[in-house]
């Protein structure tokens, strides 16, 4: 299974899951999924989905700043949803929190 | 000089030990066994053969074991004239040990069979004369005269018989009621391969009646031509019949054809089971199907080639066309495999089994097709028969070549890999040269310990800063650029050498260093992220330590707070806002603050050092905290060097930099 997939929610918000691990083997590749999907649908909001990621390292954080930054420059709304305890800890580390609309 | 005749000699003991060496093989000792025992019974060799090895399994012993005896017993007894197997080995052998099938029956005829008993015949049997019976068979036994044998013996006789046949027989008896009209049967004698479809052995069923255990027989076909034969004393056949079984475990519904003879004043039958063929037939087409296999056969003495329908399916043949002529089979093998097909040629001239996996063009398509070849060979080794398996491999061979392509990326990719690397290590060595011994700044002890990833191509971007911030103070950072490689590299020497100046030049408040740091770096892809690939980002902290007062006051951008052990006991110092640098043109960071004693011990750390793929960050972080504890629990004269020499990075596939420091007692400077 891939560790990213990308579909359109009901109300045209662009949503993309991921899922295992992200890290440096595939962040290139998933910041690049992102990019593509929002060039071309040009949706109004982005959701990324977190409940299937086990693990991301510092690359994996860059991967979700891109996506945000992406986003913000299309005007569209950035959100992170779903992310684990573990994720969730990772993200308030890193001071993303308010970014990505998880407080 | 050799005596040329006690060579002789030697060479003929020789000769005779190796007979007796191959005289005792177990497979030897049987076909000895069942030659000698078919010899003196009159009975074919394979017969004896299945004999004993049934013998053996129901005794529980190795056949070889019990064929030695037999052969031993037999060489010992001398033949008295043709009887029963059973019978032969019985006397034969001395005593019987271990459970027998004789021993299983009831000692005397079952009771249920003392109505049907001879002494004469059946009341209203008016026919049965002997001269109707068949003269060979199974009624060549002694017949049912009146006085010629007791009806125990006959029937014990009887079963000596079946013991002999390899096929399913049974002996059933007539009960009459008292009109002498039939009423029911009674299985008399079964042989010991007898197993009825509802699994049941010989044993179970003897003495038992029909109406008892296959009541669905009763008044059918079969039970009208039992009726028949003792009427008119001629053998029949019936079937194929349908035939119900009422037992559990048993099949709903077979076909049966069911030979009956007339045996004394009872009947002998056997049965056959119509589906038995077929389902063999079924088990190897759906061997075929699930191996993608298919078989050949070629009669060479008579030019016959037959196909199975597997083969017709890997070679995408009609059946009906029949099998492919061997020339034009090997005309669809691939040129570039012609070479292992010759070569298992000339293996298979040479009288060796072939195994050979080629490619063969199919409809279009190329087929991995893998040959496994055998022979019937004639006393000279010509082969008479030649047996062909062939398996379509096309799956497994294709993801085998897929994995090398793969494999073959993977090398290029590692080796672009390391060339990277070694640079961004030179690169390191370069910007984030490591000191083996601690150093002494303004009122603290710094140690840093470098613990790279265990990959070689994992060497990242952490780096450190300790050095004296000029107003007395001293300026401590960890930090942490995403990825790896010559980018992770740059940046992490951009991120130190701008943290050493800003600090020397604009300000040393870690907050406001912090936001530099943040501006730079962001500002550092203006146009995107470099290469198509991730933008960096970093995470760092930075700490301001003033000897005078033990105050430090830090900032974070993203990174863990630092570890402040005191006395046994440590705390992760708070965490003051920020986020990590390059994700924001504008971002803001705060400080906070606290007190340094003598005795305490501070680490700043990277995540390399708690991040673990299959624990949670606390997890990770335990290990640590305990090796801090016990560091500082009882005043020791190296702590630092105790600390880094403890502490071991929870993912080896992330780099880590550790900074331990402590205030320096009065008068420990160097």
């Amino acid at each position: 299974m891939h560790e990213a997939s990308v579909d359109t929610n009901d109300d045209g918000a662009l949503r993309v899951t991921l899922r295992g691990e992200i890290d440096f083997t595939n962040s290139t590749e998933i910041h690049k999924i992102i990019t593509d999907a929002v060039s071309e649908r040009r949706p109004a909001a982005v959701r990324v989905d977190l409940a299937g990621v086990t693990f991301m390292d510092s690359t994996g954080i860059g991967v979700l700043v891109d996506a945000m930054r992406v986003a913000l420059a299309a005007q569209a709304d950035f959100r992170v949803e779903n992310p684990t305890r573990r994720m969730l800890d990772q993200l308030r580390t890193t001071g993303l929190l308010t970014a990505f609309g998880l407080e | 000089m050799m005596d040329p005749l006690e060579g002789y000699r030697g060479r003929l003991a020789d000769l005779d030990a190796r007979l007796a060496r191959a005289r005792s093989h177990p497979e030897v000792l049987l076909a000895r066994a069942s030659g000698l025992l078919a010899g003196r019974t009159g009975c074919r060799v394979g017969e004896a053969h299945a004999y004993l090895v049934r013998l053996a399994a129901e005794r529980r012993r190795p056949v070889h074991e019990l064929a030695a005896e037999v052969l031993a017993a037999l060489e010992r007894v001398p033949p008295r004239g043709e009887a029963g197997l059973a019978a032969t080995v019985e006397a034969a052998l001395p005593s019987r040990r271990g459970p027998a099938r004789h021993a299983t029956l009831p000692p005397a005829p079952p009771p249920t069979l003392s109505p049907a008993l001879p002494p004469t015949s059946p009341p209203t049997s008016p026919s049965a004369p002997p001269s109707a019976l068949p003269s060979t068979g199974p009624s060549a036994l002694p017949s049912t005269g009146p006085s010629a044998l007791p009806r125990r013996a006959w029937v014990e006789a009887v079963r000596q018989v079946l013991d002999a046949l390899p096929e399913r027989h049974i002996l059933i008896l007539p009960e009459y009621d008292a009109t002498g009209q039939v009423a029911d049967y009674v299985i008399a004698a079964a042989a010991p391969s007898v197993v009825d479809l509802s699994g049941r052995g010989g044993a179970e069923i003897l003495g038992r009646r029909m109406s008892e255990i296959y009541p669905s027989v009763v008044g059918g076909p079969i039970w009208d031509a039992w009726r028949e034969t003792l009427r008119d004393g001629r053998p029949r056949e019936v079937g194929p019949v349908p035939y119900t079984s009422s037992a559990e475990r048993a099949p709903a519904e077979v076909l049966l054809t069911v030979k009956v003879w007339p045996v004394g004043g009872g009947l002998l039958q056997s049965w056959v089971r119509h589906d038995e063929e077929t389902r063999l037939a079924e088990r190897i087409a759906q061997t075929e199907r699930l191996g993608n296999m298919g078989w050949a056969e070629w009669d060479l003495v008579a030019g016959q080639t037959r196909w199975s329908a597997g083969l017709y399916q890997i070679y995408e043949r009609d059946p009906a066309a029949g099998p492919l002529p061997r020339e034009e089979s090997e005309a669809l093998v691939l040129p570039e495999d012609l070479p292992v097909r010759r070569e298992a040629a000339e293996a298979f001239g040479r009288g060796e089994a072939v195994d050979a996996t080629f490619r063969i063009g199919v409809a279009g398509r190329v087929k991995h097709v893998r040959m496994v070849v055998d022979a019937v060979r004639d006393a000279a080794g010509v082969p008479v028969k030649v047996y062909g398996i062939l398996q379509d491999v096309t799956a497994r061979e294709t993801s085998r070549l897929r994995l090398t392509e793969v494999e073959e990326q993977l090398r290029e990719h590692q080796r672009i890999l390391a060339a990277e690397h070694e640079l961004a290590g030179r690169l390191q060595q370069i910007v984030l040269p490591m000191p083996r011994e601690p150093i002494d700044l303004p009122g603290l002890r710094v140690a840093v310990r470098y613990l790279p990833a265990e990959q070689a191509s994992r060497v990242g971007g952490d780096w450190y800063h300790a050095a004296p911030a000029g107003d007395g103070a001293v300026l401590l950072a960890v930090g942490d650029v995403a990825g790896h490689g010559i980018e992770a590299a740059a940046a992490m020497a951009r991120l130190r050498h701008a943290l050493a100046a800003l600090s020397v030049t604009t300000t040393r408040d870690p907050a406001r260093l912090l936001a530099a740091l943040n501006r730079l770096l962001f500002a550092g892809d203006p146009t995107g992220p470099p290469r198509g690939g991730v933008p960096v980002t970093a995470t760092a902290v930075v700490a301001r330590y003033e000897p005078a007062t033990g105050r430090l006051v830090w900032a974070r951008a993203g990174h863990p707070p630092p570890l402040l052990a005191r006395a046994g006991r440590t705390v992760e110092l708070d965490r003051p806002g920020g986020p990590l640098l390059g994700a924001f043109p504008d971002a803001r960071y705060s400080t906070t603050s606290t007190r340094m004693r003598p005795g305490d011990v501070l680490l700043l750390y990277t995540d390399g050092l708690v991040e673990h793929r299959r624990r949670n960050l606390d997890e990770g972080l335990a290990p640590v905290l305990a090796v801090l504890d016990r560091i500082t629990a009882e005043p020791a004269p190296h702590p630092l060097a105790d600390l880094l020499k403890q502490l071991r990075h929870a993912n080896p596939d992330d780099d880590t930099c550790i900074l331990a420091a402590r205030p320096l007692l009065p008068g420990e400077a160097r």
